[in-house]
Parts: C-alpha cells; sequence; structure tokens
C-alpha cells in the first residue's frame, strides 16, 4: 500500500501524517468521537431504562411553556433553544472560514456571536430548569404523570436532568473555550503563529455540542 | 527533515474559494432548519393527533430519528468538515461509530426483556403501573423531598 | 507540528545530547523538569513503571492477606492486628477487611498495575522509540496523563486509611452495594474515594490514549508505513483505541452511580429493603443489570487493554530470541484487530446469570466464542515463529514463553465459560478465578516481565542480573500454576468465590488441604517477587554497563539510538526505514535492522 503508484501521494509511508491533518486536530476528533460514546452511553442507558419502565410522560405535556406566555406550547421552547444553537454554529463556522483566511476582524466578529448564543443558549437552560424545578420535578423527584395519567417513575426527571445537565456542562466549557479563543484572538496570538488552527478545534468541539443538542433535543422532547 | 509537520494545503478549498464556503454554509443552515421543522411537525402531529402507542406512532419516531441522523450527516460533513477530510481520515472517525449498533440493540433489547420479566414475576410491578398519579400542586415541591422520591411511594404502593 | 518543533515548542532540547555534559547551554534541567514533571516520554514511562510496581506490591501483598484467612481459616496471626488494628481483632482479619481486601486487590491490580503499569509503561517507552519520533506529540498532555494517574493512586490508597475502610463491594462495583451507603462500612467514604479515584484514572486514560493514537498515526519517521511497525506497536495501538472507545462509557456508568449515590435518583435502584437500617428504601423503576451493561461495556474491553500490550511484547521478544521472523505478520495485526473488534461486542457474557435476556445471551455466547479464533491464530503464530528458532534463552524469553504457554492454558477454560449453559454452573467460582487469572492477570504479568527483561538496557543502561531473573522465573512460573491449576478443580466442583470462610459447607470441607497448599505457594511466589525488585533496583545502579547500542541483536528503531538516549533520542537526523521489523537470519545474516536499505540481490519477504 505504500509503494503503488508514483504518482500518488504516499500518504501512510511515514514521514508524514496520512490524513494530512496536524496532530491536534486528530486528537480533537478522537476526543470527540470518545465523548461521542460518553452521551451515546447516557443515551442508550435512558432508552433502556424506558424500555425497561412500563409507560411514561409525555414531553409535549411536560415542556409545554414558554417564557412570557405560559403553559399550552409543547416544543416551542425547544425549538427556539434549538434554533439558537444552530445558529451559534453557523457563526461558529463561519469564525473557522475568517480564520482560514486570516481575517482577524472577522474572527473576532463571529467569535462573539458564537458566544452570545452558547450564552442565550444556557440561559434558556437555565430558565426550563428552574421552571421545572417550581413545578415540583429535580433529581429524585417527577410531578409528571404518565401519559395515560398512570403513576410514572422518577427516571424521567433523573435522566432529563442528568443529560441536559452534561450537555450545558458541555456547553458551558464551549462558551469557555471560545471566550479563550476570543482574547487570543485578540492579542494576536495567531496572527504571529500564521494559521488559525486553535480556532478549528475549538470549532470542532463547538459543533459537536451542536450535535449532541440534535440527539438529545429528539431523545427527550420528540420521541 | 521533519516531514511529520507537512500539512499539504487543504484540496478541500483548493476549488471552492472564500464565497462559495459561505455559500456553503447557508445553504446546509437551510437544510438543517427544514430537516428541524419537519420533525417538530411530526412531533407536533402525534401530539395533537393523540396517537395510541402502536405502530404507526413508532414509524413515526423512526421516522424522526432517520431525520436526526441526516442532521447529524449535515454537521459532522458540513459545518465539522469531515467531508472535505482526506477519506481515510473520515472513515478512522466514522467506522468506530458502527459499534453503537450493537449497543444500542444489545442494550434496548435486554431492557424490554427485563421489563417483560418483571410484569410477568413481579406483580406489583404491573400493578404499579395501573395506578392513577395525582397531580400534583404547584407549590408543592421545591426540590426538598427529593431524598424520599415523593411521587411514587406511600400511600398508592399499598 | 513535526518531530522537532514538539521539542522546540515544549523542552526546546533537540539536538540535545544527554550524555554529553557540556552541551547544556540555555536549557538547563533541573531535578524537577527532569525527573518529576518530566516531559520525556521515556521518564513519564520509567515514572509509570515505578508506580505500578509499588502498586503490584500492595495488591500482591493484599492477595497474601486475604490467602491467609483463605488458607487459615481457623488459626490467629497476632502480627496481623499489629499492622491491621480493628480490621484483625485476635489475629483474624475480618469479614469486613476480608471483602476491602479482595476489592482494592482487584481494582488496583487491573487498572493500576495492568492498565497504568503495563500499556502506560510500554507505550509511553516504546510508541516514540519504536515508530522513529523524538517524543509523543503532547509531551505534556503525557505528563498530565501520569499525574492524573497519580493523584488517582493517591486517592485510592487513602481510601485504605479512613474509618470506615475501603470499598469492600468487589472491583466490579455493583449496585446496590455501591450505590447505598448504608448498605455495608465500606460502601461509605470508601466507595466515594473509589469514585473519585477512578474517575481520575479515566481522565489519565483518556489523556494518554488520544496521545498514543495521535503519535502512532502522525509522527512515524520516514519508510515507517504501517505494515513495517512493530507489533508491540500494533498491540498498544489497539490498546489506546479500545481505552479511548470503551472508559468514556464506564464514566457515564459511574456518573449515573454517583446521582444514585448522593442525590436521590433510582438509575440502578428498585424494591430494596435494607436491613442495616431496617428500612424500605423509596426508589423505584431503576435496574442494577443497566449498571452491569455499562460497566461490562467498559469491563470486557479492558481485558484486552491488559492482554494486548502483552501480546505485542511476546511476539517482539520471541521473535527476537529465536533469531526468526515472526510468523504471519498480517496475520497477527488481523488477529489483534479482530480481537479489539469483538472486545466491544461480548460484554453481555459476564452477565449470564444476573437476569440477562437468555437468548440476548445466546447470542452473546456466539460472539464471545469467536475470539477463540484470533486468539488461536496468534497462538499458533507464536509456536510456528519458536518453531525450528534458534533460540536464545534469556530472562525476557523465558517471560515471553511463559506467557504463550499461561495464555493457552487460561484460554482454553475461557472457552468453557463463554458457553452460557455451562456457565450456569460455573460462574462466580473459583473456576473463573483460575480462568481469568491465568489468562489475564498473570498472563499479562509475564508479559510486563518480559518487556521490563528485555527493554531494561534500554531503559537505564543496565543489564539486570540473569541468575536471579531466571529464580525469579521459575518460581513464578511453577507458582502461578500450582496456584491456579487446583482452583479449577474447586470451581468445578462449585466453590463459589468471594466468601470469607468455607468451614461451614460440608462440601467444601475437602478443599481445606487444599486452599492451605494454595495460600503457602502465594506467600512463597509473592516472596519471590523480591528477586525482581531488588535486581530491578540494585541493577539500576550496579548493574553491567551496556556498551553497545544493540545488545540483543534486534531490529526495531529504539537499538539504533545512543546507549542513554536524550530527550530527542536520536543524537543527528531520525533514521529512515527501509524494511519491516523482523528480518532475521535472511540471506544468510544473523538479523537486519529497519533502517537498512534493501539490496539489490535479496530475497523478497
Amino acid at each position: 500500500m505504500a509503494t503503488t503508484a508514483t504518482t500518488k501521494t504516499k500518504w501512510w509511508a511515514g514521514g508524514r501524517s496520512p490524513f494530512n491533518v496536524e496532530y491536534g486536530k486528530v486528537m480533537m476528533w478522537y476526543f470527540l468521537m470518545s465523548d461521542a460514546f460518553t452521551f451515546g452511553a447516557f443515551l442508550i442507558a435512558y432508552g433502556t431504562t424506558r424500555f425497561a419502565t412500563n409507560g411514561w410522560p409525555d414531553p409535549n405535556q411536560v415542556f409545554n411553556s414558554f417564557p412570557g406566555l405560559g403553559s399550552g406550547f409543547p416544543l416551542l421552547f425547544v425549538s427556539l433553544m434549538t434554533f439558537i444553537l444552530i445558529v451559534s454554529s453557523v457563526t461558529m463556522v463561519l469564525a473557522v472560514k475568517a480564520g482560514q483566511e486570516m481575517k482577524k476582524n472577522e474572527v473576532v466578529k463571529y467569535l462573539i456571536w458564537t458566544i452570545i448564543g452558547g450564552i442565550c443558549f444556557l440561559s434558556c437552560q437555565a430558565w426550563e430548569w428552574a421552571h421545572l424545578h417550581h413545578e415540583g420535578a429535580w433529581w429524585g423527584s417527577n410531578p409528571f404523570p404518565n401519559h395515560d395519567g398512570t403513576l410514572s417513575s422518577t427516571n424521567f426527571t433523573n435522566f432529563f436532568f442528568t443529560i441536559t445537565g452534561f450537555h450545558g456542562f458541555h456547553v458551558l466549557s464551549g462558551v469557555v473555550i471560545n471566550i479563550v479563543m476570543l482574547i487570543m484572538t485578540l492579542n494576536d496570538t495567531f496572527e504571529k503563529r500564521g494559521h488559525y488552527l486553535m480556532i478549528e478545534k475549538a470549532g470542532l468541539y463547538w459543533h459537536f455540542v451542536d450535535l449532541v443538542w440534535v440527539f438529545v433535543f429528539t431523545c427527550f422532547y420528540l420521541i | 527533515m521533519e516531514h511529520t509537520s507537512e500539512v499539504l494545503h487543504h484540496e478541500g478549498h483548493g476549488h471552492h474559494d472564500a464565497t462559495e464556503g459561505k455559500k456553503e454554509v447557508w445553504r446546509i443552515t437551510l437544510y438543517l432548519t427544514i430537516l428541524t421543522l419537519v420533525e417538530l411537525a411530526i412531533g407536533y402531529y402525534m401530539y395533537k393527533a393523540g396517537l395510541e402507542n402502536g405502530f404507526f406512532k413508532n414509524m413515526l419516531k423512526g421516522l424522526i430519528v432517520a431525520l436526526m441522523m441526516w442532521k447529524a450527516f449535515y454537521i459532522v460533513g458540513y459545518f465539522m468538515h469531515l467531508k472535505h477530510e482526506l477519506r481515510n481520515f473520515a472513515l478512522t472517525v466514522v467506522v468506530p461509530l458502527f459499534l453503537f449498533i450493537w449497543f444500542i440493540i444489545a442494550f434496548l433489547a435486554d431492557g424490554n426483556s427485563y421489563n417483560h420479566l418483571r410484569n410477568t414475576y413481579d406483580k406489583n410491578h404491573q400493578e404499579r403501573a395501573s395506578l392513577k398519579m395525582e397531580k400534583k400542586e404547584v407549590e408543592h415541591g421545591h426540590g426538598k423531598e427529593h431524598h424520599t422520591g415523593e411521587g411514587h411511594t406511600g400511600e398508592e404502593l399499598k | 507540528m513535526s518531530n522537532e518543533a514538539v521539542l522546540h515548542a515544549n523542552v526546546g532540547v533537540s539536538g540535545h545530547d544527554a550524555h554529553h555534559d557540556e552541551h547544556h547551554g540555555h536549557h538547563h534541567e533541573t531535578f524537577i523538569s527532569k525527573y518529576v514533571f518530566s516531559m520525556d516520554h521515556k521518564m513519564i514511562a520509567k515514572q509509570f513503571l515505578i508506580t505500578g510496581m509499588v502498586w503490584a506490591v500492595l495488591g500482591g501483598l493484599m492477595s497474601v492477606l486475604f490467602r491467609l484467612q483463605l488458607g487459615y481459616p481457623d488459626s490467629t496471626f497476632p502480627w496481623l492486628e499489629d499492622i491491621l488494628g480493628k480490621w484483625a481483632k485476635g489475629g483474624r482479619i475480618s469479614a469486613e477487611a476480608y471483602y476491602a481486601l479482595v476489592t482494592t486487590h482487584g481494582t488496583v491490580l487491573v487498572f493500576f498495575v495492568l492498565t497504568a503499569g503495563l500499556s502506560g509503561t510500554f507505550s509511553n517507552f516504546l510508541i516514540p522509540l519504536q515508530i522513529g519520533a523524538r517524543d509523543m506529540a503532547s509531551p505534556l498532555m503525557n505528563m498530565l496523563s501520569y499525574w492524573f494517574f497519580f493523584i488517582a493512586s493517591i486517592v485510592m490508597l487513602s481510601s485504605v486509611f479512613i474509618e470506615t475502610g475501603p470499598f469492600s463491594g468487589g472491583w466490579t462495583a455493583y449496585p446496590p452495594l455501591s450505590a447505598l451507603g448504608d448498605a455495608s462500612p465500606g460502601s461509605k467514604t470508601g466507595m466515594d474515594l473509589w469514585l473519585t479515584a477512578m474517575a481520575l484514572f479515566v481522565v489519565s486514560q483518556l489523556l494518554a490514549g488520544l496521545n498514543y493514537i495521535a503519535t502512532i498515526l502522525n509522527m512515524r519517521t520516514k519508510g515507517m508505513s504501517m505494515t513495517r511497525l512493530p507489533l508491540t506497536i500494533w498491540a498498544l495501538f489497539f490498546t489506546a483505541v479500545l481505552g479511548v472507545l470503551s472508559f468514556p462509557v464506564l464514566f457515564s456508568g459511574f456518573i449515573l452511580l454517583i446521582f444514585d449515590r448522593n442525590f436521590g435518583t433510582s438509575f440502578y435502584l428498585s424494591d430494596i429493603f435494607l436491613s442495616t437500617t431496617n428500612t424500605a428504601l423509596p426508589n423505584e423503576g431503576g435496574s442494577a443489570i443497566l449498571y452491569q451493561h455499562l460497566f461490562w461495556f467498559l469491563g470486557h474491553p479492558e481485558v484486552y487493554i491488559i492482554l494486548l500490550p502483552a501480546m505485542g511484547m511476546a511476539s517482539e521478544v520471541l521473535s527476537t530470541n529465536a533469531r526468526k521472523p515472526i510468523f504471519g505478520y498480517m496475520a497477527m495485526v488481523g488477529s489483534m484487530f479482530a480481537i479489539a473488534v469483538l472486545a466491544f461486542l461480548v460484554w453481555a457474557h459476564h452477565m449470564f446469570v444476573t437476569g440477562l435476556n437468555p437468548f440476548l445471551g445466546s447470542i452473546f455466547v456466539l460472539l464471545t466464542l469467536l475470539i477463540a479464533v484470533p486468539s488461536a491464530i496468534k497462538v499458533f503464530n507464536w509456536l510456528t515463529t519458536l518453531w525450528r528458532g534458534n533460540i536464545r534463552f534469556t530472562p525476557a524469553m523465558m517471560f515471553a514463553i511463559g506467557f504463550v504457554s499461561l495464555f493457552i492454558s487460561g484460554g482454553l477454560t475461557g472457552i468453557w465459560l463463554g458457553n452460557s449453559a455451562l456457565d450456569i454452573h460455573l460462574h462466580d467460582t473459583y473456576f473463573v478465578i483460575a480462568h481469568f487469572h491465568i489468562v489475564m492477570g498473570v498472563a499479562s504479568m509475564f508479559g510486563m516481565f518480559a518487556g521490563v527483561y528485555h527493554w531494561y538496557p534500554k531503559m537505564y543502561g543496565t543489564y539486570m542480573n540473569n541468575t536471579l531473573a531466571y529464580i525469579h522465573f521459575w518460581i513464578t512460573l511453577i507458582g502461578a500454576y500450582l496456584i491456579f491449576w487446583p482452583m479449577h478443580y474447586e470451581g468445578l466442583a462449585g466453590m463459589p468465590r468471594r466468601y470469607y470462610d468455607y468451614g461451614v459447607w460440608e462440601s467444601f470441607k475437602q478443599f481445606v488441604e487444599l486452599n492451605r497448599f494454595i495460600s503457602t505457594v502465594v506467600i512463597i511466589v509473592f516472596a519471590a517477587q523480591f528477586f525482581f525488585l531488588f535486581n530491578f533496583f540494585y541493577s539500576i545502579f550496579k548493574g553491567r554497563k551496556v556498551t553497545t547500542t544493540n545488545p540483543w541483536g534486534s531490529n526495531t528503531l529504539e537499538w539504533t539510538t545512543p546507549i542513554k538516549p536524550g530527550h530527542g533520542n536520536w543524537t543527528g537526523e531520525i533514521p529512515e526505514v527501509h524494511r519491516w521489523a523482523y528480518d532475521y537470519g535472511k540471506d544468510g545474516q544473523d538479523f537486519i535492522p529497519q533502517t537498512v536499505p534493501v539490496g539489490d540481490n535479496e530475497t523478497q519477504h
């Protein structure tokens, strides 16, 4: 495989990265892969418990409030949260692209938007948690009956708070990473280095957080 | 001398310049939005139509999962740029994820079997599932009782 | 980042020649930066090794203590009270202490010795040296990985000294024993510390694993294609992949367990009446089986995380000392790959009798038995490598051959246990103890010893003493068989594991003598390890000096470095590689190092 044709690049022959990717990015990708297994394990544990339980609350009856509007709006608030996260992902892509073109000002602009998006998402989550807590939901206490009105399991709220909490923790650390990136950009650290690879790695992490939300959103709010 | 550092200029950028790259981003954003809206529409339909658990509802849920995977593909492929990395690299990231197939099947199947076993051999488990739950007062829970797991225990079980 | 850049960015010693001390200009290494917070992969490897050795002694000592109880249940040893205090009132280990010892022995040996001490040592030491890199991709992460392990060690060790004792619910930490503080004394603070230590350990493993993978893929020297890698590197590569993909799942399981312990959730708990407090717990809806699934999703790959490095090192040592190419290189790589994949598919064979769906169990039986295929391929390849070889019985070679022997003996009983029907009888008996101790525990220890004896000259520039090494080998090999072989009979007779005292069962009274015999051998074998320890530390300072760069006549790249390589490994340029690592006895030459270009009239391999 190393010596097939001379015209082809010998990716695997050693002396270079076989993927044409710098090692930090390789590590970030594989870290995200392993983190996917962390979240995967959580969501699969959630699924397993749901399969092992008779009846389950209907998310549309539980998550139906919107700040300022009261209750009766299933899916509305979580749609907003999803939208915020997708938009912040888009601004992150734009920041990465600006970095590849070495445009410092654009990087700064888009990073700020991404950070704002992240903070908005966290605020939404804080509101939702506070609201649910006010309704009596917390780890170990579940006030919501099953969809047919029967006695439900606390594992509904247990898993909800644990998994969205773990995701929120990732968002929080993503915001912190982005703020660090912003400061480094403003200090011309990357200009001096001659490349914005760090922004790309931070971007990968941020998109991963968005990706996990796609799964969390589907598993908790839709099905 | 040292060749490890040599990361060639990315082939992905060679043929599409900055504006084209931005166009792609907006295109993917549009796709993601549409997919999310479709998911929400299905979710809302399931709720409004008051579907009973059954084949049709499960089909819809399956559809939502399929749409979810489709979204994941866009995010990983375009936002995370994996489609523009070398194929080998993309494979090393994607192939291990196939372990999830058996991971999911075995776990869920065993969860299902556990429920079945308990419903068969533990009458209490099944009876409990048919108990009605009183609607909680809003003031009731401020999380204080989270050690006792209120809402489940006590009276109903007797 | 290039190999050179790694060094410039972090330590700045490229071209630095450690054994030419006139050269230490502007980057003088202090004691702290050289021996403590070192970023040199070779020093980190030694740190892992020595920490692992400390843990091995402690873990081994624990097994001696609980074997005393099993072998001499009616005797008292007053000195035990002196060292253990209230845990051994009247000179007899209490039941609590017994369970705590068993649990800690398992945790320590599996994670701290055979994971960190084995793959931590040799991944760090061999990966950069054998692929031709100056250091790891990220020396900083590498250093952090060791220090996370070190903190984990401290936390785990501190749990031994607390009032309520260390965790005592078995190394698998199944709930409810691990989830309910009131369940047993060890489930209180001891379990908190256990969980903290293990969480830190997972962080350490992830930092290390990502680094190993990135290094092996990205930093191979020119000409070192993947198919020219020594089998050690392949083994360490798969080990790292297994760790990166399976430890997160354990981590998730632990987080859910922490919530069950501290925040009133019921992920793993349901329908529990606690006799210690005489209360019915409100927890409802959880399943302890879920924890077991999550645990064993790591737990089974963990077995291969332990075993694969030993396999890789045994392959290398066998080929070098048989002066023959390894038989079936690609088959070896392929079978390791197959093992790595299957490792993720078979976890529930540890759970056949826990209430797992029997139909699902039968699929797990099928997948489990498939592992016999790559394992057998490897065994046959080792044997055919030895076949008609010009064998040099160095201590490393003895241990490598011992590894193969133990792997066969222990692997065969795996075929029994993989069948769920047989497992109903054999699960949780001494048969299981015998199986996994031989195939995973002792075999991997042998791989580790082989590695230490073989690469010791590279590590310290001196040789270990052969006579002591041979004594160490024979006592350990014969002892290991004498300890674990009889346990098969006990297990077949139904003697369960984890019991404190078998005296009350008429059916197990026949084993009193046998248990005493086993315990006696345990003490002898444990004592024999001091031959190794003494040899190891004595030889660092007083061992015979290595005078040639390539004392074993070996092909791999680490033997092209100076006798005591400095940080950066090669003084000049990194050599280029032209051939695979196993050209022994080719075309009438004893060995042809990887750096020698392929000659014009050389035969194809």
